[in-house]
Order: structure tokens, then sequence, then C-alpha cells
């Protein structure tokens, strides 16, 4: 199977999951989005990535999954030396302090907030695009 | 004597039982208790033996004997054998008193210990009245103890022992705890002015006579006329001889006058023992010198013993049954503190109160900072000052006195209600007290004669100590005194403060249990609102973006359909913002108030920028006075002004113009922020709903507002120990006032 993953999003929720499938048609550029809905299954599809050399454009984390939480799957991808330099963003509707330092420190990229409503999540997924996918330079 | 230092304390010094006399009905010899040398001897010995005394100290004693026309009957024994032998028997009191002739008169001898002499006294066996033992004291004592009073068993006594020895006044003399006497029964001839009821200084007997009379049972004093015979011994061992058991002893002078001056002229006496202390004493006085012999005295003697343990057994008995009585009262008042909770109500029953437990005539209860008070009491402020001294000077659980105005001067002003007080301590730090009041009790004591013995100017001109001549009754009026408390009320007491006490601590360890639960309660409560929030909104923000997402990607829904769509997002927009307001009261309940300077002119101004672009008011007029800076915690704070400014703003858009004023003013203890403005206003009946959560006002509806802002203010506000209240009048505006605490 040919992977042309641009944005590997891991979201527990159904319903942002399936609005996040159709904000991401309503961005300017097209842009392929995978989705997963647990940490372990999304750590077994990333060290496969790794073998197959093969890196998305950008990794976004929801923050309170089951199991495996966001930051702890964070951890574990950077401890894959094959996506240290990844891009990874924790996306989560939480603005906790305690919640962006955590991210923050265990290497996200970045932290942002959930926009609330349908556009401002389109507004919101735009900005992500232009920056990390245009702007944004890492190392491989 | 020195003429300066005449007081009657003088008669508490006299060395009255080393005296070196005796009275002269009888002689003395002392002989060493081994050797049987005679090392003491009486001076009237010269009118036994026609010979002088002194020629006989040092001598054996069967020299002396031999001078001594001496019979000691069937015993056949010389008197130095009869004490050596009885010296091998049931030690000396057992062969007292040994029955002998001395020319030809029946004598009695009565051998006692002094030291390391044995001391022989020679008395005549002969009396004025001469008593069948064992018959008459047979029947006395079954009269006596036939009686169940106690008052009457002691006239009984007095009567009995007057019909037995035949004096001319027998008084049963009971003894204060003062050690001031009173006589408490009374047996006379006819024509004798009655004393009964009338009261002796303490100073009349002397400590050491009292000493005297717990060892010697009885007392002859058999002419007080008679001339007292010396105790003379060798120069060399000039030591005086211990006359503590002896049964001649001579008389203090003092005492003596002190008969004399009564027109006593001869006096014996009973003591009276309960529990080992001089209880009193039976006096009995003669008119006329008057002996009785050693067999009388010791029938008396066993009559006081007798009637002594009986007075042990009645008091007792009549204390046991004031107990049981006091007791039912008690009980009842325990039942109603094991039924009831509040203490208060328990011990203040209709039927029963704490006041009935005894025989107070006004009680109180000082517990949780209220007195309650029941029948006659000083009022609640001297109530307090009794309390404030009480909670200094108790040393004990229980405290009482008869004479509380001369303890605690302030109550003299309400002496005539509280003259004796009884304290029982519930908890010394929070000032909680049982306290029993009884009346003054103005007590005329009739005393036999001035009871400050005047000191006489003898025909010398020096001062001499006399005892008073005169015995009229002399009344004496005592101020400032209550009845006493007895022990059956004291025992009634400290029953009482047991079970009140253990009330107190069962209701204490309920509150702490129910305090724990509240605790347990609220904490989860907190987590249930966090998490419930937290969750609530997730799927809340899908069914709006929903709503958002089908708007968008379907251009063909006709407008009532978008409409619809419109109001999901509306109605969940709004479930969001109620949301996060609950989130945000349930995290103050969490936070811990991290208090720092506030500068306030900074938060306000900020504030009044925030709130005007979220709000866009059209006519607004926002006065900002003077901000003096508090203490607090400025996320907290920065809340409260937010709210309440938000409020001002909301509330009055629809005045024209509207006006919002904020002032500050700093006093001495806190600083009060006003936040007013010319709005709708808060109905006055709703005043005490404004806080809580999710209550908002009728006319308020067209206003947006979830009713949890002034929920949090109140919250915030508590946590800061601080105020907050406001004025309104409906349609006119509202003013809210925030009171902070300077630091």
């Amino acid at each position: 199977m040919v992977n042309n993953t641009d944005l590997f999003f891991v979201e527990d929720d159904i319903d942002f999951a399936f609005i996040m499938e159709n904000a991401v048609q309503e961005l300017k550029n097209e842009v392929s989005i995978q989705i997963v809905q647990n940490g372990r299954e999304s750590l077994d599809i990333l060290t496969q990535m790794a073998i197959e050399n093969f890196k998305p454009k950008l990794i976004l984390l929801d923050l309170n999954l089951p199991g495996l939480s966001g930051i702890d799957l964070l951890k574990e991808i950077r401890d894959l030396p094959y996506f240290r330099y990844m891009p990874i963003v924790l996306f989560s509707t939480s603005a906790n302090p305690k919640d962006i330092k955590a991210a923050l420190e265990f290497g996200a990229n970045a932290y942002v907030t959930k926009p609330s409503g349908y556009l401002n999540l389109v507004i919101c997924l735009q900005s992500i695009y232009d920056f990390w996918f245009v702007q944004h330079s890492t190392l491989d | 004597m020195n003429a300066y230092n005449v007081n009657l304390t003088n008669c508490d010094i006299e060395p009255i039982h080393i005296l070196g006399q005796i009275q002269s009905h009888g002689f003395l010899v002392a002989v060493n208790s081994e050797t049987h040398i005679i090392t003491y001897i009486s001076e009237n010995i010269h009118v036994y033996i026609r010979d002088e005394g002194k020629n006989y100290l040092g001598k054996s004693l069967s020299e002396l004997e031999e001078k001594l026309n001496l019979d000691t009957l069937e015993s056949e024994l010389t008197i130095s054998q009869l004490i050596t032998v009885r010296n091998y028997a049931n030690g000396l009191e057992a062969i007292n008193p040994f029955l002998l002739k001395l020319n030809s008169q029946p004598y009695f001898m009565i051998v006692t210990s002094s030291g390391d002499n044995k001391i022989l006294e020679f008395e005549p066996a002969a009396a004025d009245v001469n008593i069948d033992v064992q018959q008459t004291i047979g029947r006395s004592i079954s009269e006596i103890l036939s009686v169940k009073k106690l008052d009457a068993m002691l006239q009984k006594a007095a009567t009995e022992i007057k019909r037995i020895i035949g004096y001319g006044r027998i008084m049963v003399y009971k003894f204060g705890e003062d050690g001031h006497g009173e006589v408490v029964a009374e047996a006379k001839e006819d024509f004798l002015a009655p004393f009964m009821g009338l009261h002796y200084p303490a100073s009349d007997i002397p400590k050491q006579a009292r000493e005297l009379y717990k060892i010697n049972l009885t007392r002859i004093i058999a002419d007080v006329n008679s001339i007292n015979s010396a105790i003379i011994t060798d120069k060399l061992k000039n030591i005086p001889l211990d006359l503590t058991h002896s049964c001649l002893r001579a008389v203090s002078p003092i005492h003596i006058q002190y008969l004399k001056n009564m027109g006593v002229e001869s006096s014996f006496s009973i003591s009276l023992l309960a529990h080992g202390e001089l209880w009193g004493l039976i006096a009995c006085h003669n008119y006329s010198p008057k002996f009785i012999n050693y067999k009388a005295r010791d029938a008396a003697k066993l009559l006081g013993q007798i009637l002594s343990s009986a007075l042990e057994y009645r008091q007792g008995e009549e204390d046991s049954e004031k107990f049981t009585y006091l007791n039912q009262g008690v009980n009842q008042l325990i039942e109603h503190l094991e039924k009831e909770t509040n203490i208060n109500e328990a011990l203040f029953r209709d039927n029963i109160s704490i006041k009935d437990i005894n025989s107070a005539t006004g009680a109180v209860l000082v517990f949780e900072n209220k007195i309650t008070r029941i029948g006659d009491t000083p009022n609640e402020e001297q109530i307090e000052e009794i309390v404030e001294w009480l909670k200094i000077n108790m040393s004990d659980s229980v405290y009482y006195t008869h004479r509380f105005p001369q303890i605690f001067s302030a109550s003299k002003i309400y002496s005539q209600i509280g003259s004796g007080i009884l304290a029982c301590m519930l908890s010394r730090e929070l000032g909680e007290f049982i306290i029993w009041f009884k009346p003054e009790q103005i007590q005329t004591l009739t005393w036999a004669g001035n009871p400050e013995k005047p000191v006489e100017q003898s025909e010398n001109g020096l001062l001499t100590l006399s005892p008073r001549k005169s015995f009229d009754g002399w009344t004496d009026i005592v101020k400032n005194t209550s009845e006493k408390w007895n022990r059956a009320e004291i025992a009634a007491v400290v029953n009482l403060r047991e079970h009140v006490i253990y009330v107190i601590t069962r209701k204490a360890n309920e509150i702490r249990l129910l305090n724990e639960k509240l605790k347990h309660a609220y904490e989860e409560l907190d987590t249930f609102s966090f998490t419930v929030s937290h969750d609530l909104r997730t799927p809340l923000s899908s069914i709006k973006t929903y709503s958002e997402l089908l708007i968008t990607n379907n251009k063909s829904l006709d407008d009532n359909a978008r409409k619809v769509l419109d109001r999901i997002k509306v109605c969940a927009d709004r479930m969001d913002l109620l949301i996060k307001e609950i989130l945000k009261y349930s995290m103050i309940g969490k936070a811990d108030v991290q208090t720092a300077p506030i500068d306030m002119t900074h938060l306000i101004n900020e504030i009044k920028e925030d709130v005007i672009v979220g709000l866009q008011p059209k006519d607004l007029e926002f006065h900002i006075g003077d901000t003096p800076d508090i203490q607090g915690d400025p996320v907290m704070i920065n809340q409260v002004f937010t709210n309440l400014i938000n409020n001002a703003v909301k509330y009055s858009a629809k005045s024209t113009p509207s006006v919002v004023n904020i002032n500050g003013v700093k006093l001495d203890k806190e600083t009060i922020y006003t936040i007013s403005d010319n709005g709708v206003g808060i109905d006055d009946r709703y005043y005490k709903l404004v806080f809580e959560l999710f209550k908002r006002m009728d006319n308020v509806k067209d206003f947006e507002g979830t009713g949890v802002g002034l929920a949090i203010v109140k919250r915030i506000i508590e946590k800061h120990h601080a105020r907050v209240w406001f004025e309104s009048k409906l349609g006119m505006g509202t003013t809210f006032y925030l009171s902070f605490v300077n630091s």
C-alpha cells in the first residue's frame, strides 16, 4: 500500500473525526487526512511508516485519549528515532495551562485549542496548513 | 506576760499538757517503767503519808508503798509487782481501774504511760453517784438508738446522760467548720436558763484542747475552786511530765476562769468523734463541786463512743436520703439529655430544670455563647463577670461557696440573690458553666456572750488575759452569706456534670462525623461537576459544529431549515456558556486564595475596556472615582469586578444614558468599593436569592446571563473573608458594595 497521508490525526471522538474529514475538504489545498482512533493502533501505523520510510507532513494528537493519553503517545512517538524531528501538534478542547506545559515539555511543537464551531475549525485548519505545510521547515 | 502582747491566740499557745499540776482530789506518782524508781510525785502525797513527797524522788516505788496504808485486796501483790505483772498482760488499758484500799477507803489506781515513765494515779472510788454501769448503759443505748432523726437522737443522749450522771446541765455542742460551737441539744434543771441554740466562738476551746479531746474521750474538772497540786521532780531531770493521758491533769487557769465566770463549779465532757474528727462535745456542767468516779466516766465514754458511731451512720443516712431525692431530679435530667441533642432544652423543661436538683433558688446555663437563666439569678452582664472570674479562679471542675460576696466583691451588688454559688465547669476555654445561686441569708447568730474576748485590766494595772465574764446572749448579724451547700447537693452536681460532658462529647463527635461526610460529599461534588462539565462540552461542541457543517455543505436548504439549524447553534452556544460558568464556579471552590497587593486603577480600567468591547453599549457614562488598592487573589478579584461591572453595564443598557459609577473608600479597617448603575434594579423580595446559583430575576429575562456570575462573586468574596451586599430599587438602579479587610 502506497501511503500518501499528509495529516496524521489521532482522535477517539468519532463526531470530531467526521467533522475534521469534512473540514479538511474545505481547505484551499488538497490535503489527505488519516484519522486513527486510539493510541496503540496509531503507534503501530507510525512504526510501520518508519519501516517504509514514509513521513506524513504533520501529526495532530488529541489530548484525552482512552488508554494511552495524548501525552503518552507523544513520548512514544518521540522515542522512535525516525520521528524525532517530526512536527507534532497537540489538538485539544482543554486550555488548561498544565496540559499545555506537559505537551511542550514532552516535545510537542505546538499546542492548539480546538475551536468551537465548524467555520472556526476550517479557519483554524487553514492556518495550520499555511504554517506547518507551507512555512515551516524541519529536519529529516 | 508582756503587757502589749495579750491576745486570744495565747490561749492556743498555752502548753496545758505539761503544766506540771494535777487536780487535788487524787494524787500522782510516776516511776521509771524499767526500774520503778520514782521520777515525779505530786506534792499532795503528804496528805496520805505525812511526809514530803520530795523525799521519795529517786527512791524505789516499794519504799513509798511501805509508807502508804495500802491494801491491794484479793491480789495480795505489791503495786510494783502489780504493774510489772500487768505489763505482760493485754497492755495497760486492760487493768484500769485497779480497785484498792487506801487508809481503808476504796480507791482506784489508774496506770498510764508517759514516755519512759508509768504514771500511777489514785483517785477515790466512791463517787457522788453510784452507777450500775451495765444495766444503765444498756438501757440508755437502746433509748438513744431508737430515735431516727439526728437532732432527736442527740436530745435523747443529753437526757440519758443527765439521768446517769446527774449534772445540772448537759449540752450537746456541735463544732462548725470554722471551729465555733453551737448548742444543738440540751438537758438541764428547770431553774437554769436555756443555752440551746447559742453559739460559742472557736477560741473558747483552743486548738490543743481539741486535739486532747480526740485522745482523752472524757475529761473531768471536779471542783474549779480546789487548789491544784504541783508535780515535783528531781532538779537534775527538770523536764515536765507529759500528762496527755492523765486523768487528774489540772486545767488551764484560763479555762478555770472561764468556767467560774459562767458560774460552773464542776465540769465533765465527753468527746464526740465522726470520721476521726472532733464532731462535738457533750459538755456537762454542775453548779456545785461534783466528782464521778472512773467507772462512771468510763460508762459515759462508752456512751459517747456509741453515739459517735451512730452519728457517723445517721449523718450518712440522712445525707443519702437527701442524695437519693436530689438524684431523682438528676436522673430525670439525664434521661432528657439522652433523648435530646439540644442541651439547653434538656436542662430546662417545664416540669424539671437544673434548678430542681438542689436547694438553689436560681440557676443559669452558659453554653454555646448563650445564657439561659431560671429562677432568681444575677443579670446577664453580671453572669458574664462571674464566668470570667470562674475561668481564672476555678481550679477544679466544681466550685462552691456560701459566701461569694466576701470572695468576689463585685458580687456584693446582687448578694441578695447570689450569696451562695455552686459552679460546674463544662469548658474553661469556651467559658461554659452551669451556675446555681442561693440567696443571702442574713444569719442571726446568738453568741453566748461577745465572742471578742475582752482583755482585762487587773488591779496592778497590767493587762491580763481573761476569758469573758458575760455570757449574756449577744447577737451578731452575718451578711453576705447563704445557707451552705451540702454534700448531697455537690454530689448531685458532680453526677449531672458527668452526663452533660458526655452528651457534649457525643454531640461533638457526631458533628465531626457529619463534617467529614460533608467534606467528602463536597469534594465528590466538585470532582463531579468538573468532570461532568468537561465531558458535556465535547458532544455539545459537536452538535454545534454539525449544524454549521450542515448549513455550510448544503446550499439547497430552505430558510426554515436554516433557521432551525441556527437555533440549534444558539442553544448549543448558550449551554456551552453555562457549562463554562459552572466550571469556573467549581474551580473557585478548589482554588486556594493567593493573596497579593492589587493595582486597582489598572484592574478596573482594563475590565472597563473588556466589558465595553464585549457588550458594545450605545450610550454609556462610565465614571471611575477613587480606586484604593486592596489585597486579594488577583485572578479572583478580577472575576469579581468583571462580573459586577459587566452586570452594571448590561442591566443599565436600556437607560439613556446608562450610568455606571465605581468608587473605593479606604477606611480604618476596611476598604469599601461601590459599583452602581441606573439599570433595571433588583426586586427586594429576591434579596436572598440573588447570590444563589442559576437564580435569575424575572425582570432580566431579556438580558443574556447564566445566573452564575453573582454566585461566583459570593464564593470568591467568602474565600477572601470579605463582604458583599447591595441596595437596589426596581427601575432605578442597583449599587453593589464590596468590603475588603485592610491588611
